[in-house]
């Protein structure tokens, strides 16, 4: 295919001078990293915090996360909150539930300490 | 009182602590080499990965809580190997080439959150390999060579919310297969080979809101899901499913979508989507048998409705279904259209409509997109609203139709070029090619103005979605101007002949 060069770095099965990794080696994600207005493909064992990965048998991709979630399990499930959102059963909420208090430290909802 | 002692103590450690360790950061012990790690207040993110390793990193500090060894060519790692390692949150061990767990000795780890052991070569999971594990939330298994559900070893994470077990080889679930996991949220067993299930081989997933079992061999419907009462999505796209039941969906009320094209779908119980009232999405396309329109009772959110492809000859009226936004019945066989069918679809963008078989009786506030059929005229009361109307096809309607009609209208297909003359100015003729450039500088156009809208500026973290951002750009550009097609040239003239 015209541009397409197989010599490519790391895990690249396939890429482009122009966009970088345009397929990967089994088992590696293709993620596509912002390089000004271009996005260089790029593959990654796992995906870069902010983005939760897909495994297909042809293809694993990186999806964005939520808005409030720094790190997810997929679009539903989140696994650590933003700043300023609290974790409660895979959610991230901006307040907690009655019988829990807000650790802004761990961004979850937790139980209240006994008195 | 004792809370808040425990509290002033914690913080004068981690300040105490954590400043002498900013101080220092590269103290002996905290980082094993190869590894490279960070400092977050007292504890230890170490980064192993890609090391080309053989075996766990000896001397990890205790005080890791992040530890990533992905991407090496680890074959087992021992219950001893990852001794101490109490504050343990996440660990990482997927892309390696991991054959079996630990099962006389676990790992002891019981502050861990996530564990990663997807793209592995594991076989299975014995009974008490995840026996240290008691506050696991997240469990990737994925992308391994498991022929069965981990079972018994799935017994010891009261604490998991989401799971994957996708691209493996299991053909089976049991019943009471994950009759501990009571939080869990998101169960992914896509890309299997799942043939049978237990009636109630979901017993126990109380909290359970996203179900996959997209890419397996299912040839019945999963009637098992009846007892997850929480579920909110459910995918069952690309098996082997013939026949949707009655009432299929009578345990779910809280379903949102529900994914299953791509299956042999050959009928569908009239009662099968009945009270679904938070289900927004429903496509029901290309199941031949379905000859009765399926009752909606109780069903009143729904935004999208696709029933094209089968063999509807009659619809009921959408009286309930206000929220309706897109309508799709082509190719059915519908052959009579009530005066109220689409009455209260106040929020109806589009309705597709082709329809084989020619519509004899046409009440005067008949719709939309009726390709392939031989209207002469469309009455168009109360089509203010319509963004699509598809008229392809019908040769003996020479009517052309204001744009003031259709004040939000989009894109229309007319069956002559002449009748998209109103939406555009057909004074010159041009020629294709003129169209053609015309058309790709608006492209260049709309890159450029992407830029000047969003200027990317790489040191700041804004990074907007490219995608959305032109699917946006896109659409508040088709308000401008209307797409009709076919676009009236030098051989399609704008005098109708």
């Amino acid at each position: 295919i015209p541009g397409v060069s197989s010599g490519c770095q790391g895990g690249c099965l396939t890429c482009s001078d122009y966009n970088g990794c345009l397929s990967c080696k089994p088992r590696l994600f293709i993620f596509l990293e912002r390089n000004g207005m271009r996005q260089i493909g790029v593959c990654l064992p796992s995906c870069p915090s902010g983005f939760y990965g897909t495994r297909s048998p042809d293809r694993n991709t990186c999806t964005k996360c939520r808005p409030e979630c720094d790190s997810c399990f997929n679009k539903n499930l989140c696994m650590r909150c933003r700043a300023g959102y609290y974790l409660h059963l895979g959610k991230c909420q901006e307040s907690c539930p009655e019988s829990l208090v807000c650790s802004d430290t761990q961004r979850e909802c937790v139980p209240k300490c006994p008195v | 009182m004792l809370c808040v002692l425990t509290v002033l103590c914690w913080s004068w450690a981690v300040l105490g602590y954590g400043y002498g360790l900013q101080k220092d950061s590269s103290r002996a012990g905290l980082c094993p080499s190869p590894c490279q790690c960070e400092e977050d207040g007292i504890f230890v993110l170490a980064d192993c990965s890609e090391l080309g390793l053989t075996a766990v990193p000896a001397n990890l500090s205790h005080l890791t809580t992040y530890l990533r060894i992905s991407g090496n060519q680890l074959r087992y790692i021992s219950g001893l190997a990852l001794h101490g390692l109490h504050n343990l949150k996440v660990l990482m061990l997927q892309n390696n080439q991991l054959e079996r767990l630990p099962n006389d000795i676990p790992w002891n780890l019981p502050n861990l959150l996530s564990l990663r052991l997807d793209a592995n070569l594991l076989s299975e999971v014995p009974a008490r390999s995840l026996g240290g594990l008691r506050s696991l939330r997240h469990l990737w298994l994925d992308d391994n060579s498991l022929t069965e559900i981990p079972v018994s070893a799935l017994d010891s994470l009261p604490a998991l919310q989401a799971m994957t077990l996708a691209l493996n080889h299991i053909t089976h679930i049991p019943d009471h297969a994950f009759s501990n996991l009571s939080s869990l949220v998101v169960l992914h067993l896509h890309n299997n080979q799942i043939q049978t299930m237990g009636e109630r081989c979901f017993q126990g997933l109380l909290s359970l809101e996203t179900l996959d079992l997209n890419y397996n061999n299912l040839p019945e419907f999963p009637t098992a899901i009846r007892t997850l009462a929480k579920l909110q999505e459910l995918g069952f796209h690309n098996n082997n499913i013939r026949a949707i039941p009655e009432r299929a969906f009578m345990g779910n009320r809280q379903l949102q979508t529900i994914h299953f094209y791509e299956n042999p779908i050959q009928s569908v119980g009239r009662s099968a989507f009945q009270f679904l009232p938070k289900l927004h999405t429903l496509s029901l396309n290309g199941a031949t048998q379905i000859r009765d329109f399926p009752d909606l009772k109780g069903t009143t959110s729904l935004e999208t409705l696709e029933l094209s492809h089968n063999q509807i000859e009659d619809l009921p009226s959408f009286y309930h279904c206000s929220a309706l936004q897109e309508i799709g019945l082509q190719y059915n066989n519908i052959r009579r259209i009530e005066r109220n069918t689409f009455q209260q679809l106040s929020s109806l963008r589009s309705l597709v409509f082709i329809i084989i078989l020619y519509i004899t009786e046409i009440p005067p506030s008949l719709y939309r997109d009726l390709s392939e059929n031989s209207l002469t005229s469309l009455p168009v009361g109360g089509l203010g609203g319509l963004t699509h109307l598809k008229l392809k096809g019908n040769m003996e309607l020479y009517e052309d139709f204001s744009p003031e009609l259709f004040t939000r209208m989009r894109v229309v297909e007319m069956p002559y070029a002449y009748q998209c003359c109103v939406y555009g100015s057909c004074d010159s003729y041009k020629s294709i090619s003129q169209l053609e450039t015309e058309q790709s500088s608006e492209e260049e156009e709309l890159d450029q103005r992407t830029v000047a809208l969003y200027p990317i500026h790489t040191d700041t973290l804004y990074d907007p979605d490219l995608e959305d951002l032109q699917m946006e750009l896109q659409e508040s550009k088709l308000q401008t101007n209307i797409q009709c097609s076919p676009v009236p040239g030098p051989f399609r003239p704008c005098d109708s002949l």
